[in-house]
Formats: C-alpha cells, structure tokens, sequence
C-alpha cells in the first residue's frame, strides 16, 4: 500500500516565523515537518530563508533547523594565507631514504613510490596558477629519489614561487647536479632538522641523520639557495627552544625560516596532536591517489576529499565548500555547549 | 562629558538587549552616550518616562499616544524607524474564501491579536467603524498571547492565521510585519491571501518628557540619524531592529489610532 504524505501546511510556516522570532539572532532554532512531504517542506522553508534573510543549517529526520539571521561570513577573519587554495600542497612520491618514527604519511624505504609524475605536476603548475595560487609546496617521502625532480620543480617555479621539503640528506653526485639546474630565485628548500644536537633527531630519524642533515643545510647554502628549517617536536619539548634557535642561527638560518611543527598523531606516530578535518584548517594536498585536506594525512582516508584533480580550481572549491560547512557547523556546535 | 542618557525600552524580543548593547556602544563614541533599562511591559515603561526614571522611552504607537493622554501632550516624539512611518493592517483570509473587502466580514468570524496591539486589535475595530461595521456586525475573537507588550512579538498575530487554519476564524487582522514575515502569502499560494490593508499609520517613536532639553534631545537625535546602514556594524544593529534609517516622526500618522484609542476607550495604563 502506498501512503501520501500529507501537504505541507501553513502551520509549519506560522511555526518556524514564531520559533525563529523566539531566539537572538544568530541562534537557531527547528521546527518539526512531522509526516509531511520532505522535499515540500524543505523547498517551502528553503524559499521563507531566502526572503526573510535567515539559514537552513540543518536537517536531521523530520526536524529542520534554521539560523536566525544569516551566519558570518565563515572565512571571514582568516589570514588571506589560510584561504584554502592560497597554496598548494603536491606529494611528489611516498618512498624515502629515511623511516622515520613518526612519518605522518608512513614514508620508508620501503613504502611503495606512488610518484605524481612530470605530466599532472606540469599541469598543476599550469592550473595554480591561474587558479589564483600563491606559493607550490612539493614533499615527498623523499623528492630527491627521484630522477626528474630537477624538471618538476622547475615546471613549477616556472609558474609559482615553490618550497620544496627535503631530509637534505642526499645532495651528492647527479642529485647534487640536479639542485644545481634548479631556480635559486623562486626556489627555497626546507630541511628537517629536530635539534640542536644529534641525539634528540637521530632517535627519531636514524643514526647518522643528523649530521647528514646538517651538512646538507651547508651543500644547500654553498650552492646559493635560501634553506628554511622545520623541526617536528613532541609538544612537551616545545618550550624548550631556544638552544635550538641558537644553534639554527650558528648555521645561518634567518629567524623568519626557523619553522617549529608540534608532533602530529599520524602515520607511524604512536602521539602526538590529533589533527581532524573538524580541527584543521585545510590546506590543499594533492597525491597521486587524488586531493587531500591537509598534507599530515595525505595518507589518509578521513582526510581524502577527491579523486579528481584536475580542474585544480574545482578540486580547490570542494575543500573550500567543505571547509564553510565545517565552520558552519562548527559554529551551530558550540551553540549547543555555550559554556564549553 | 555628560552624563548617559538612559533609554528604555520593552523587552519583547531576545534580540533586545544586542540591539540595546550595540546602540550603547555606537552611542558611547558620540556627544551623547546612552544606557538602557529593559521593561516588560509598556505601562511600566512609560510611567518610568514620567516619573524621570528614564530620559527616552521607545514607545510603540500606542504607548505614544497613551504618553501623551497622560502628559497631556507635554511629551515629544524624537525619532521613529523608516519603517514606522508606513505601518499597516492587513486582513488575511484562507486562499479563495471568497473575502473581497471589509464588507464581507458582516457575520463572519475575525480574530484579532492582543487587545493591546494596535495593528492586531485596536486600530482593526476602528476601520471596521469607519467603514460602517459594528463590533456586534463582526464575531470577534481575540487572542490575548502577549498582553503588555502591544503585540510587539507578533505572537498573537500568528495565532490569530493559526485560528484561521484551523477554522475557528474566517479571517485575520495582523500587522503588515508579520504578513511580510510569513512571505505575503505568496510562499504558500493557496494558504493565506490578504483581502484589505489599512491606510499607512505612524508606529514606534521615541518619546522624551520637558525635562529632557531641546539642545540635548537634538543632540542625541542628529547622533541617531546619523547611523549608516552602508556601515556594517550599523548595519547589524538597524537590521535587527527592523529599519533601514531613522527619520523624523510623523505625528499625523498618529491620528487613525487617537480616534480608535478615544472610540474603544482603551485603558490609559496599557
Ligand atoms: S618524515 Fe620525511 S624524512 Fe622521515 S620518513 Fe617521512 S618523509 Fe622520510
């Protein structure tokens, strides 16, 4: 037997102006289409939205919630820098000479290559840039495992201002040859490096690593290239700096290029700080499985977003989208729990 | 710097007391800063005004003229929204009823809103007798949901179209804010049309007594008319409270509720 469901009436209209008049603006507050028909309730409500200035922000079962007023502008406030898509993250490979404890993407020598390859980075670069992106960010893995790193990273500095993430353990022989061919100008190369001194970073990243990375910040200078310095650190060890800054300082790293990174519970990491889509603002990832939230979970399901890369700009939209409802809904949270 | 001018206001909305924190603020950068005081009911709110408990009260249309009966016209109106100016009342009936005006509310059954709302109640009456129909010639209903707040909330209005949806009313008196509020009947075509709105009249004003100088109260009104609805967080403020500029009264947009307020006898305390 098939039932109708009764029409929308003009109760549930009169219902949601007196429950919506009830509340501040900015609150919400949901009325209850019952057994009505759901696409009616929701175009008729949809439709009182749009001509009163208020908000659906959402729909759970029969009861549909509305904004009192129309929400903030949700990227409103952030640095124009945080803007999904104002950069461009790019995982160039998977496999790395190193396995360190604490990979947030599990890179070893043994993790399978997953190389995004010369044609889609020439495209990326091309589509970035007019897709309004300011910087490229090329990580790996390892980038320097691979044979044309050199004509990747100049298709995209061709385009964009690019950072390139290295252990900068391997600047030797053709590898060294193939920094040389690269654009000092619009290159600058971001070296790992966790301490001031080889303990703390060798524990983490291997014997020997440290010394190999800090001879490589050198090989980096003497060939004329501006080197930033990241260092992933447990967050109990993050007030404990200065050293390091001094140390960082003796090499010749500016200030402004001495990143520190709390430790990210990923990957192999068996702690660190839990990153969410909910709690991160994303910053656009692409692998050669598709497009991510945020480069620390490129290897990641929960922080998949699409397998379509291409048009950059469309994949850029879709974080961007997402990212609005996050907030939005972030924001009708923390209605529930005012105190929290 | 003087001190604060203290402005009161009805508590009929919880969007009151933004509203009032964000006139505060916007004030405190001008020559004439305010505080406020929240009432619940407009007979308190005026008898504050005359005793000098507050400097300004935002009056409705019937506490302005209720003011006035009490000070014998001693008070002034300073100020109104743009939207205050052009008030009506309309008369709503379920789609097809066949309602063509007034005249075929003649034994039929009205449902007014809150006895003290002007729009819902009072001035309904008064166009009825205008346009030749008694009180008896008319089954009224009156739905007294917020009596004290002169149907500011406009929830005795929405009660009154849910009388009409249910058939204990052939048709409705509300404001023209709550018929625009539920989309002017052409969200839901087939549910409400309206049969009959009023002449425009005069709503809320803000009302001083003598005690409050000329200088200060033109002060204060140049500080209000100069908010901006093209500065956002103007903005906010105007658009929660229901205007796009603040204008100068206008008084004989008063008239139409005068005569019913005389006619009806209605109380001088509401
Ligand atoms: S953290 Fe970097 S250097 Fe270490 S294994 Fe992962 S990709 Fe390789």
């Amino acid at each position: 037997m098939v039932t109708a469901s009764p029409p929308v009436g003009a109760g549930l209209l009169l219902d949601l102006v007196e429950n919506v008049s009830r509340v501040a603006t900015g609150r919400t507050a949901s009325v209850d289409f019952g057994t009505c028909d759901r696409e009616a309730a929701l175009e008729l409500i949809s439709a009182w939205c749009l001509s009163s200035g208020n908000e659906i922000v959402s729909m759970v079962g029969s009861a549909i919630t509305v904004l009192h007023g129309r929400s903030p502008d949700p990227l409103a406030g952030l640095d124009p820098g945080q803007l999904p898509g104002s950069r461009v993250w790019v995982y160039t490979n998977f496999d790395c000479n190193l396995a360190c404890d604490y990979c947030c993407v599990r890179s070893s020598p043994k993790a399978e290559r997953r190389a995004i390859g010369m044609d889609r980075v020439r495209q990326i670069a091309h589509e970035a840039a007019d897709a309004d992106v300011k910087e490229l960010i090329l990580t790996g893995g390892e980038p320097f495992l691979l044979n044309d790193l050199d004509e990747l990273v100049n298709a995209c500095t061709n385009k964009l201002p690019t950072t390139l993430l290295t252990n900068g353990m391997l600047f030797h022989g053709r590898r060294r040859e193939r920094l040389r061919r690269m654009d000092r100008s619009q290159l600058v190369l971001q070296i790992s490096l966790d301490s001031a001194t080889s303990e703390i970073h060798d524990s983490h990243r291997g014997s020997g690593s440290w010394a190999r990375a800090v001879a490589g910040i050198q090989i980096a200078h003497d060939e004329g290239f501006r080197v930033k310095v990241a260092a992933t650190l447990p967050a109990d060890q993050m007030h404990e700096l200065a050293p390091f800054h001094a140390f960082l300082d003796t090499l010749g790293i500016l200030r402004d290029d001495q990143v520190i990174r709390a430790l990210a519970h990923r990957g192999v990491a068996e702690s660190g700080i839990e990153l969410t889509v909910d709690s991160l603002i994303p910053e656009v990832t692409i692998t050669a499985d598709g497009v991510y939230w945020h480069p620390v979970a490129a290897d990641h399901d929960d922080q998949f977003v699409t397998e379509n890369i291409f048009p950059l700009a469309d994949a850029i939209a879709e974080v961007t989208r997402r990212f609005i409802a996050h907030r939005r809904s972030a924001n009708a949270i923390s209605e529930w729990f005012p105190c929290a | 710097m003087s001190a604060p001018l203290i402005i009161g206001s009805v508590a009929y909305s919880p969007n009151v007391v933004p509203i009032w924190e964000g006139m505060r603020d916007y004030f405190a950068e001008t020559s004439t800063p305010i505080d406020f005081m929240l009432f619940s009911n407009y007979a308190s709110l005026v008898d504050s005004l005359i005793t000098g408990t507050i400097d300004l009260a935002w009056n409705t249309n019937l506490a302005w003229v209720r003011t006035v009966a009490q000070t014998d016209g001693a008070c002034r109106a300073l100020a109104s929204r743009d939207t205050d100016l052009v008030f009506q009342t309309v008369f709503v009936a379920r789609a097809g009823s066949g309602f063509t005006g007034l005249e075929s509310l003649r034994g039929r059954r009205l449902a007014l809103g809150s006895r003290d709302s002007a729009q819902a109640a009072i001035l309904p009456v008064h166009f009825l007798r205008e346009a030749g129909i008694g009180e008896t010639d008319v089954d009224l209903t009156r739905i007294n949901s917020d009596v004290g707040k002169h149907g500011d909330t406009g929830r005795s209005e929405l009660d009154a179209l849910r009388a009409v949806l249910e058939d204990r009313a052939d048709a409705a008196a509300i404001g023209i804010n709550t018929w625009q509020a539920i989309g002017r009947g052409e969200l839901l075509p087939g549910a409400f049309e309206s049969f009959w709105i009023s002449p425009e009249y005069s709503h809320c004003t803000f009302t001083a007594m003598p005690s409050l100088t000329i200088d200060r109260s033109d002060e204060w009104v140049a500080n209000l008319f100069a908010m901006d609805w093209e500065n956002l967080e103007h903005q906010r403020i105007l658009e929660m409270e229901g205007l796009r500029a603040w204008v100068s009264p206008k008084l004989d947009g008063y008239a139409s509720l005068i005569a019913a307020v005389r006619e009806q006898k209605v109380s001088d305390r509401w």
